[in-house]
């Protein structure tokens, strides 16, 4: 069989474009992928999960309805669950661990809380001039990467919406379009761009600010390793562009200033809509965690970080955060869920998730699986079920299933979950 | 034994990305996940050639990687998103859930260690106090 326009469930980009041939109930080939969403495709079948519990010290295989017993058996005994993860997986999916949540009065946070968490903060405090990929590809003519590097993260952003691709009033391309990287090294994304910015670690705030200073007419001489000239040259880039354009990664959230960084960028933006029209996106990591946050925010009001110990949802990021609260050591049972915190979190806090009874959902055999007591395998959403999943600018999409798969979707896993709690 | 302090970064690569979608288990991940990249000169002073082993300390913690030279700038270095950096970053958040992951400052020093195998990693995740 061979699937055209099929979504990438890898990155916020979901470019659409994807061709996948299967074979024998295995993918065999992918068109238009990038090498993340082809090594995705391609290795869908390997390194499995299989249904585990932990008995006597090791992880023995069991029989899928025996490991969705003991998961239920350890949530409902729990006093202070932790639900985590939800980024790649669908929004079906993330609704009902919100719904598993306000059952068991768990904290509930997704993995924005260690990427984008300061950008939605910074947006909750002053509000963010946003745009679609659409407009950009079609009326961008100034695009700014700051902190990020979609050469070796979003790989297609730049030929699919942001550097090459013509569109409306973009006739001509990569020609018509200006392009800066500010970044604090130099990576194969400067390379695609005009100019290349050298930002002092940890001085983007200053940098920022100083953009703004100079669009108010002040003079703040060099700042972060900037000499004052190229600060004022490329201020006025910026004002006389007819569109420009954003992008920021976790080089703003993750480094000291945080959401303060964010802050400024929206400020920025938000100042440069006196000269022209200008707009700001996030480059969100994991395909589906923009829908995270959205499918969160309509089901308790919040984006992440949310808890029901109270029977109602408290919003309270570095409090109900899952590194926070793993580090601090508070939670007595988790609940992870489409993501690998072993993998990503630092030590000092993923080593909580090997003292408490922790529960995996994950197709493959995450780090996060080697040290939990359930593991309990499901289908990959966008190769072997359906969903939605949205994008980075908010836009959702519709994930096809290509494959048929013995194991159960996320869904269907935390709906029997669900109802084995409420027996 | 020569070191030298430099800034840590953390972030993503093209070979991080597409090995940890083949398994997180294998040989493929650990090698292009346990290790840093640093500029020539820094490499030169702290007197450690391209593959040999360093080992990088933090206040938080400490970790062996392979070192890899890079066109990074003197003074900082990079190590892929993975649970060998996961070693050396801090789990405070300072009230915003989010730790400080990209500028850490660490020493780097030669070492005759090996790099932990990723079974050991977990091991020693487990047995964190
Ligand atoms: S850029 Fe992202 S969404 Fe597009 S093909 Fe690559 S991994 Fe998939």
């Amino acid at each position: 069989m061979i699937y055209k326009n099929i979504v990438c469930p890898l990155c916020g980009c979901l470019c659409d474009d994807i061709e996948v041939v299967t074979e024998n109930g295995r993918v065999a080939d992918v068109k238009n992928a990038c090498a993340f969403s082809k090594s995705k495709f391609l290795n869908h079948a390997k390194d499995r999960a299989k249904p585990r519990i932990k008995k006597n010290g090791k992880l023995v295989e069991v029989p899928i309805e025996e490991a969705l017993d003991e998961a239920a058996e350890v949530l409902k005994k729990a006093d202070f669950p932790l639900i985590y993860g939800l980024s790649s997986t669908e929004t079906d999916a993330q609704r009902l661990a919100v719904e598993l949540a306000e059952l068991i009065g768990a904290s509930i946070d997704n993995t924005s809380s260690v990427c984008h968490g300061p950008t939605i903060q910074a947006a909750q405090d002053c509000g963010a001039a946003k745009c679609t990929l659409g407009e950009v590809k079609n009326r961008a003519d100034l695009v700014i990467f700051w902190g990020c590097n979609p050469a070796e993260a979003h790989i297609k952003h730049a030929t699919r919406y942001s550097i090459t691709p013509r569109g409306l009033y973009t006739e001509s391309g990569k020609k018509g379009r200006e392009i800066m990287h500010m970044d604090v090294r130099e990576t194969k994304t400067s390379k695609m761009a005009n100019i290349f910015v050298k930002v002092e670690p940890g001085q983007d705030y200053e940098l920022l600010s100083a953009f703004r200073a100079v669009l108010k007419g002040y003079d703040g001489g060099d700042v972060a390793g900037v000499p004052s000239e190229t600060i004022k040259q490329l201020a006025e880039k910026m004002k006389s562009c007819k569109f420009g354009v954003i992008f920021f990664g976790l080089g703003l959230t993750m480094t000291g200033g945080k959401h303060m960084n964010i802050n400024a960028a929206l400020r920025l933006v938000r100042d440069l809509n006196d000269h022209t029209k200008f707009a700001i996106i996030p480059m969100r990591g994991h395909y589906n965690v923009s829908g995270a946050n959205d499918v969160m925010t309509w089901c308790t009001g919040y984006p992440y970080a949310v808890n029901f110990s109270k029977g109602y949802p408290v919003y309270n990021p570095g409090e109900f955060s899952a590194v926070d609260i793993l580090a601090r050591g508070e939670c007595d049972a988790a609940l992870i869920i489409a993501s690998d915190p072993v993998a990503h979190f630092p030590a000092q806090a993923s080593k909580h998730l090997a003292k408490i009874p922790t529960i995996v959902i994950d197709p493959k055999i995450s780090l996060t699986s080697l040290i939990a007591k359930i593991v309990i395998p499901s289908a990959i959403a966008g190769i072997e079920c359906d969903g939605t999943a949205y994008r980075m600018d908010g836009i959702p999409l519709r994930l096809r299933k290509v494959i048929d798969s013995e194991f159960l979707p996320d869904r269907e896993i935390l709906k029997k979950i669900i109802e084995k709690v409420k027996a | 034994m020569n070191y030298m302090k430099v800034i840590l970064i953390s972030g993503r690569t093209v070979e991080q990305g597409t090995s940890l979608e083949i398994s997180k288990t294998s040989e493929e991940y650990s090698n292009n996940v346990a290790m840093i990249m640093m500029n020539e000169n820094d490499m030169k002073e702290i007197g450690v050639k391209e593959g040999e082993n360093v080992e990088v300390n933090t206040k938080f913690g400490s970790a062996v990687v392979r070192c890899k030279e890079s066109k990074i700038d003197h003074g900082i270095a990079f190590m892929p998103y993975g649970p060998w950096v996961n070693m050396v970053i801090g789990a405070d958040t300072q009230g915003t859930g989010m730790p400080d992951s990209k500028g850490v400052e660490a020493e780097i020093l030669t070492t005759d260690k090996d790099v932990l195998r990723i079974a050991n990693v977990i091991t020693q995740i487990k047995g964190i106090k």
